[in-house]
């Protein structure tokens, strides 16, 4: 069958194609070409009136594993405030909006008009969990970011002095083991230093036990990631996180990238000076000219709304420090199985307050001053900074200068006082919404069928009704399409859909089985083999969507 | 959906490993604890084949490097502790069929009769809850459909866990960072080999070999005991660890990890009759100790304690951690994790939003611990639907309505239950996935042998058919 979506303004950036009126055609769940005159049998969409995009993208978001599962213990009250409201078939018994349900996840997603959300911070540990609840996210294509940089067996390989290669080997084995589609490092050496009761770790100082500097431990994998061929760079939560000052730290990790790509995450969270009477200020101008003048960075905000969330977060050693302040006051730390380690801690953001304030006009700022939307993408860091849900409020705050200087007048006084936010005068414009929602997070993570509406593309599909109120209009889409079928009608969702799980398995050495191998029987204490996730465990036999890795043939 | 044929299934590969090697090639295998069991006795008629690497469900410690001994369909443990050898061990006696009432049926009847019982309850308590997780979605696609609430067998300690971690959390550790950085464990209670027999083996070997854990300790490890004497088994596997036993009475460990909380946040017991003498002294000893050591670790069996206690022990354990992450790393390890309710712990989490002890139906969820765990339940329900797929557990006693049981095939009734459905076992007859007890460990069980009878979520999913037919 053919669906043909006709009379809609077009907003396909990836394919060069902006604001112009022309039909999207799908044929088994793909685009074609919108070759000739509609045919009797097309079915045929009307979508005079509304805007046309590719599904949605959410290259940052944690929807899936233990943290999050440690998220939903903590926080039973936001549960019960927000049941689901689906009933009969749809009915999933769920909810939640700081840490909601998988079938709430997925539900809430669409709603928006999103297609794809990936967790990045997958433990290598707790991987076959994650995929697990990601496999219960309906109508969400999904992929998880493996998190390195903390993990016993690479920092021994490094502190050895073993070569690139035998890193790359590591690398690979566990991308494949995993199941995973990139690599993220969450404080490199940091939550390894924590284990050994180390409380920070500035970036060129060197940790205890292996003596490595997180520098180091960046570049390393930064150039693994590069000669494996994976589509994303290095997906950095870097040293500090919080910690006022640490736009030194963050200015000195762009600066040691070498060349090599690298994703900044929630960088609002790495961009804080120590100017003013409090000893806390903005450091976001000095982090976008930096971001403006390196062409090979990309960033994720981690924008702060304010309201209750939860902070879920594999970096044990920032989480540790920020216990203090959990509201309500509760939270959880774990070390993770020689992988990792998490922290939870329950946040309320509030406009009162001249930090939470400040925050939120940096990740303001950050957005507004970097200029390339191919290189910034809308996050909240769900649910760090605040829920997924929130994201048509920040468009309109990125739309819209009247709203956000009226939003700006609320908050504390002096926090107002100590950004230029109301100096800044852009507004983002549909484009750059799509290519940071959609175009930008695809390219990035190199699905070459996603986030785009040309031929060969899935027929994953918005209709946005034009509205001036920018939030009400990207809350409730007229329609959203899934591979081709109409899963939310009117901000609602009415059908749903299995996901597709994405994984990159690039080729490792045979060696690197046998030395796993041993490491897992002498010190982990289990069979690597029942730490390998096989292709039919996923999505019960489905198997990943294996993303094409392209490897540097010089090494 | 009925389970694949046997030579398309996906773990059909496993079961071809692995011809038996010469006798002497083998050594005898052992269980941590010195149970030895030879293999001597092995029929060696080319038709049984040796398994190895089996990962045991059961207890919850996740052992991952069993061996078995399969022909046909008897199963015979090689390399397992007692109690996994035991739930492990197979005959090749047919299995039974389903019972209606008593009168064999068969599948879809029986998954008919279960449908119609539940459509016709008002109140339905899911019990037991002793599956792997493709069976746990099965049992909690159940119950969003006709509307039930759940509890799993074992979850009186968890939710006495939870008392503490639900309400004001607690740092804790996985198995493999125990098993490295562990200096100074300290137990409360019973010893954990009774329950966990390869426990210490697996959490705090003794290392020595280059590479092998503990990778980050020096010199011997620490653990002490605050509670029962050591078994025997447990001084021999701590035979290079220095060993302390500050031995109090049962009713007692619970004011003891009080005390001990009290004299590592610096203030005095005096006073305390409990607290006096050579218990005194030896949680003073300890105290010390643990403000010295690097990476201790508290370690309870909430099975093995009152639900109050558990509770206290584990405010305690909580409180000490807090006092010692000012100054030194210190985290808890609670034991427990039997049957995968673990697993049944987070999927309800991640599907409801609630852990066990909730009811669902009708597009809503409401967790109350009071009303919902299995003895509350089963007091207004009129309709029990248990699970057991480990072991041949028998259904709770209940009187006020019918029960239908998908059941290990060896459960022994003491009331014909309506329906019976004798399921395969996870890692016996079919394949899965358990979470070990430390919660972030999900481990992959395989078929050991063809299965004959459907797994608990083949049977769930054939009740979830007819009742959608039925809507």
């Amino acid at each position: 069958m053919t669906t043909r979506i006709t009379g809609g303004r077009v907003f396909d950036p990836a394919n060069g194609v902006v604001d112009v009126i022309r039909d999207i055609v799908i044929e088994d769940g793909r685009i074609v070409a919108a070759e000739g005159p509609t045919k009797s049998s097309d079915d045929v969409i009307n979508a005079s009136g509304c805007v046309v995009l590719a599904g949605g993208i959410d290259l940052h978001s944690h929807i899936a594993g233990g943290k999050v599962n440690l998220g939903r213990l903590l926080m039973n009250e936001d549960r019960a405030k927000f049941p689901e409201p689906f009933g009969g078939v749809m009915c999933g018994c769920g909810g939640g909006r700081v840490a909601p349900t998988t079938h709430a996840t997925g539900c809430r997603y669409s709603e928006m008009g999103y297609t794809a959300a990936f967790e990045p911070a997958m433990v290598g540990a707790n991987a076959r969990h994650a995929h697990l609840e990601m496999a219960d996210i309906p109508n969400l294509d999904t992929g998880g970011f493996l998190v390195l940089g903390n993990d016993d067996f690479l920092l021994r390989m490094i502190a050895q002095g073993e070569g690139q290669q035998a890193v790359n080997d590591y690398v690979a084995w566990m991308l494949k083991a995993t199941q995973c589609c990139a690599i993220k490092i969450v404080n490199p050496g940091g939550i390894n230093a924590f284990k050994f009761n180390g409380r920070m770790l500035d970036f060129d100082e060197e940790g205890p036990h292996y003596g490595l500097t997180p520098r180091r431990i960046l570049n390393t994998l930064q150039r693994a990631v590069t000669e494996l061929g994976v589509p994303h760079p290095i997906h950095l939560h870097g040293c500090n996180l919080g910690v006022p000052g640490n736009v030194k730290t963050t200015l000195a990790t762009i600066g040691a990238t070498e060349g090599w790509p690298l994703h900044l995450t929630h960088i609002q969270f790495h961009s804080y000076g120590t100017e003013g009477d409090r000893k806390f200020s903005s450091g976001a101008v000095e982090i976008a000219e930096a971001v403006n003048a390196n062409p090979h960075i990309s960033i994720d905000v981690g924008q702060i709304m304010f309201g209750q969330t939860v902070t879920v977060s594999g970096d044990l050693m920032s989480q540790y420090r920020n216990h203090g302040i959990a509201d309500p006051k509760k939270w959880i730390g774990m070390d993770i199985e020689m992988d990792a380690g998490c922290g939870v801690v329950p946040f309320a953001y509030r406009d009162t307050s001249f930090v939470n304030a400040l925050q939120w006009a940096i990740g303001l700022e950050l957005f507004l001053l970097v200029e390339d939307p191919w290189r910034v993408y809308l996050t909240t860091d769900h649910p760090n900074g605040g829920p997924f849900t929130s994201y048509p409020h920040l468009i309109r705050l990125l739309m819209d200068k009247p709203f956000r200087d009226a939003q700006l007048e609320r908050i504390h006084k002096a926090a107002r006082s100590h950004t230029r936010l109301a100096e800044i005068s852009r507004e983002y414009t549909l484009e750059e919404i799509a290519i940071m929602t959609r175009a930008a997070p695809a390219r990035t993570l190199g699905l070459k069928d996603r986030g785009h509406l040309g031929a060969g593309a899935r027929a994953d599909v918005v209709l946005y009704r034009e509205d001036n109120d920018r939030e009400a209009m990207f809350a409730t889409p007229r329609l959203v399409l899934k591979d081709g079928d109409i899963v939310v009608r009117d901000g609602a969702v009415v059908a749903l859909k299995k996901g597709r799980t994405f994984a990159v398995h690039p080729p490792s050495d045979p060696l690197m089985d046998k030395r796993l191998e041993r490491w897992f029987d002498e010190a982990v204490g289990m069979k690597s083999k029942h730490y390998q996730i096989a292709d039919h465990e996923i999505r019960g036999g489905e198997g990943p969507e294996v993303v094409e890795s392209t490897p540097e043939t010089s090494r | 959906m009925i389970a694949p044929l046997f030579s398309q299934h996906p773990f059909a590969k496993s079961l071809r490993m692995e011809p038996v090697p010469p006798r002497a090639a083998r050594p005898p295998s052992r269980c941590s604890h010195g149970d030895i069991m030879t293999s001597d006795d092995v029929t060696r008629d080319g038709a049984e084949r040796i398994v190895t690497d089996v990962v045991c469900a059961f207890c919850g410690l996740g052992c991952d490097d069993l061996e078995v001994a399969v022909r046909g369909r008897s199963i015979r443990p090689v390399k397992a502790c007692a109690e996994a050898g035991r739930l492990l061990a197979r005959t090749d006696a047919a299995p039974p069929a389903p019972r209606i009432q008593g009168r064999e049926a068969s599948l879809a009847e029986a998954a008919e009769a279960a449908a119609q019982l539940l459509k016709a309850s008002q109140a339905t308590a899911i019990t037991g809850l002793g599956t792997d997780l493709d069976g746990l979605r099965g049992l909690f696609d159940l119950a969003v459909t006709a509307g039930a609430s759940f509890d799993h067998a074992a979850s009186e300690g968890l939710f006495a866990n939870l008392e503490r971690l639900s309400r004001r959390g607690w740092i804790s550790s996985t198995l493999a960072e125990v098993r490295n950085h562990c200096d100074l464990m300290v137990v409360f209670g019973a010893d954990p080999d009774l329950s966990y027999h390869r426990f210490f083996d697996r959490a705090a070997p003794a290392g020595g070999e280059a590479g092998a854990a503990p990778l980050f300790v020096e010199g011997a490890r620490r653990v002490a005991i605050v509670g029962d004497i050591l078994s025997d088994a447990t001084r021999r596997t701590l035979a290079r660890h220095e060993v302390t036993e500050v031995v109090v009475p049962p009713a007692e460990v619970a004011l003891a990890a009080r005390g001990l909380a009290a004299l590592v946040a610096g203030r005095d017991v005096a006073g305390i009759p409990a607290l006096e003498g050579a218990v005194g002294e030896g949680l003073k000893a300890l105290a010390e100790a643990l403000k010295a050591a690097r990476y201790s670790v508290f370690v309870w069996n909430a099975a093995t304690l009152s639900p109050r206690d558990t509770a206290s022990v584990a405010e305690s354990a909580a409180a000490m951690v807090d006092a010692l992450s000012v100054t030194t790393r210190s985290v808890v390890f609670p034991l427990g994790g039997r049957d995968n309710i673990t697993g049944a712990h987070q999927m309800a989490l991640w599907r409801f939003g609630y852990p066990l002890r909730t009811v669902v139906g009708g597009g809503v969820s409401r967790h109350v611990p009071e009303l919902y765990s299995t003895a509350a339940a089963l007091e207004d329900a009129d309709l029990v639907l248990h699970a057991s797929s480990f072991r041949p557990d028998a259904p709770p006693e209940f009187g006020r309505g019918p029960v239908i049981a998908l059941a290990h095939p060896d459960t022994v009734f003491a009331r014909e239950p309506d329906v019976f459905i004798p399921v395969g076992t996870p890692g016996v007859d079919h394949g899965g996935q358990v979470f070990r007890m430390d919660s972030v460990v999900c481990l992959p069980l395989e078929a050991l042998r063809a299965a004959e009878l459907p797994s608990l979520a083949d049977a769930a999913s054939a009740i979830l058919e007819s009742l959608r037919r039925a809507a």
